[in-house]
């Protein structure tokens, strides 16, 4: 029934097998303690989590409990999330980041957490939403594919292998100041699309 | 707070990857705290993020991973929302951890006429370092790092150099060639939250160049 009321008339999909997308899994998580909602949200992304904790350098054992703790962390942080303040796949990237953060690197403080407060008070959507969420992403992943390899390339090594910019430019063999340049002409491509979220 | 100068759009990225060392990220973050601007260029940067995940293969699971999960639900509490901080405070958030007791309760190191500072942390890299630096009214402000990275967020007070004047919020993101010289602005002490990458501060040429000898 979830993927009738769900179903996107405006593009088509929406087919009576589509499984339930994750914003509704996530608010049933939320509103209902519904575990089932939650092992089907860890079935849409936890092979992706895995998959990005794996590129970050952990071997297959520490993925996969970085993916449990990631969603134990939804389980536990379902109630601060609000779907206007941006996809779930995103508010997920961020715990997973956070996370590698603490349980990787072993900081003594959490910035991030510490942000997060002053983020869920002061920063209040004002309720227009002009895009769809799920369409933010799919035009961002649309524009991603869109910028130069080289872009592409700096923007994966910085997002998805952990690298800090100077290893970013060791690896590949560039100047610092190149990579900050790509990064910079990555996000000004991108900057348009990510605009309309508010 | 209207803040006129702001991080480098890189360096805002590696925030959000989570790359930054401690320092850097604590001087991004205690920025952050204080200029929604930059909360909303962050949350961009994050979505970048969310569609790079969406955009992920699927690894293979473990047979037994979502048992495990919903196993582990059991011991798993609502975690609570934290009290929620006010934008403005004095000591934002992000920076608390290290000023338990304010500014008032910062044990200065004597660093020059006019000007001292204090370590705060050290990154797990032992390159970068966080510190405040205080510079009397009408001061210089020394140059505080020699060839790495460096971060300066001004917490009060004012500085003025070439690229104009940096007051509360402001945060100094230069390329390590650039060439500057900020002057506190008449009145109170500037008081500046500082990230630098490199193991020396404050020291001449001499002790610059003493330095790789003897590690300090």
């Amino acid at each position: 029934m979830y993927s009738i009321v769900m179903a996107d008339s405006s593009s088509g999909r929406g087919a009576p097998h589509q499984m339930d997308d994750a914003t509704t899994l996530l608010a049933r998580v939320a509103q209902a303690r519904d575990r089932m909602a939650l092992a089907a949200l860890f079935g849409q992304l936890g092979p992706k989590v895995k998959s990005m904790m794996l590129k970050l350098g952990a071997n297959d054992s520490l993925a996969e409990d970085l993916v449990q703790e990631t969603f134990l962390s939804v389980w536990r942080k379902a109630h601060l999330y609000s779907p206007e303040r941006g996809a779930v796949s995103t508010w997920i990237f961020t715990i997973a980041r956070n996370l590698r953060i603490d349980q990787v690197r072993r900081q003594s403080n959490r910035p991030y957490e510490d942000l997060e407060t002053v983020m869920l008070e002061s920063d209040v959507p004002s309720g227009a939403v002009v895009v769809e969420q799920k369409e933010v992403i799919q035009r961002v992943t649309a524009a991603l594919k869109s910028l130069s390899p080289e872009q592409q390339e700096v923007v994966r090594l910085n997002y998805l292998h952990d690298m800090p910019h100077a290893e970013i430019a060791e690896t590949i063999g560039i100047p610092l100041g190149t990579v900050k340049s790509r990064l910079r002409l990555a996000y000004e491509r991108l900057r348009p699309m990510l605009e309309d979220l508010q | 707070m209207t803040i006129n100068h702001h991080p480098d759009i890189s360096t805002l990225m590696a925030f959000t990857a989570g790359t930054l060392e401690e320092p850097f990220a604590t001087v991004i973050a205690t920025h952050l705290a204080m200029s929604e601007a930059g909360r909303i260029t962050v949350r961009h940067m994050e979505t970048i993020g969310g569609a790079l995940l969406e955009d992920e293969p699927d690894a293979a699971m473990s047979a037994a991973a979502t048992d495990r999960l919903l196993a582990a639900l059991d011991g798993a509490s609502e975690e609570p929302a934290l009290p929620a901080m006010a934008e403005n405070a004095d000591i934002p958030t992000p920076l608390r951890p290290y000023l338990p007791q304010g500014l008032e309760g910062v044990k200065w190191k004597w660093n020059g006429p006019g000007v001292a500072t204090a370590d705060l942390a050290r990154g797990r890299d032992g390159r970068s370092r966080l510190m405040l630096l205080r510079v009397a009214g009408g001061r210089r402000v020394p140059e505080h790092s020699h060839g790495g990275q460096e971060l300066t967020l001004i917490l009060q007070g004012a500085y003025r150099d070439r690229f104009g004047v940096f007051a509360r919020g402001d945060i100094a993101d230069h390329d390590e060639d650039v060439e500057h010289q900020p002057i506190a602005e008449p009145g109170p002490d500037c008081i500046c939250l500082v990230a630098v990458d490199a193991k020396l501060s404050f020291r001449g040429r001499l002790m610059q160049a003493l330095q790789p000898l003897f590690g300090i």
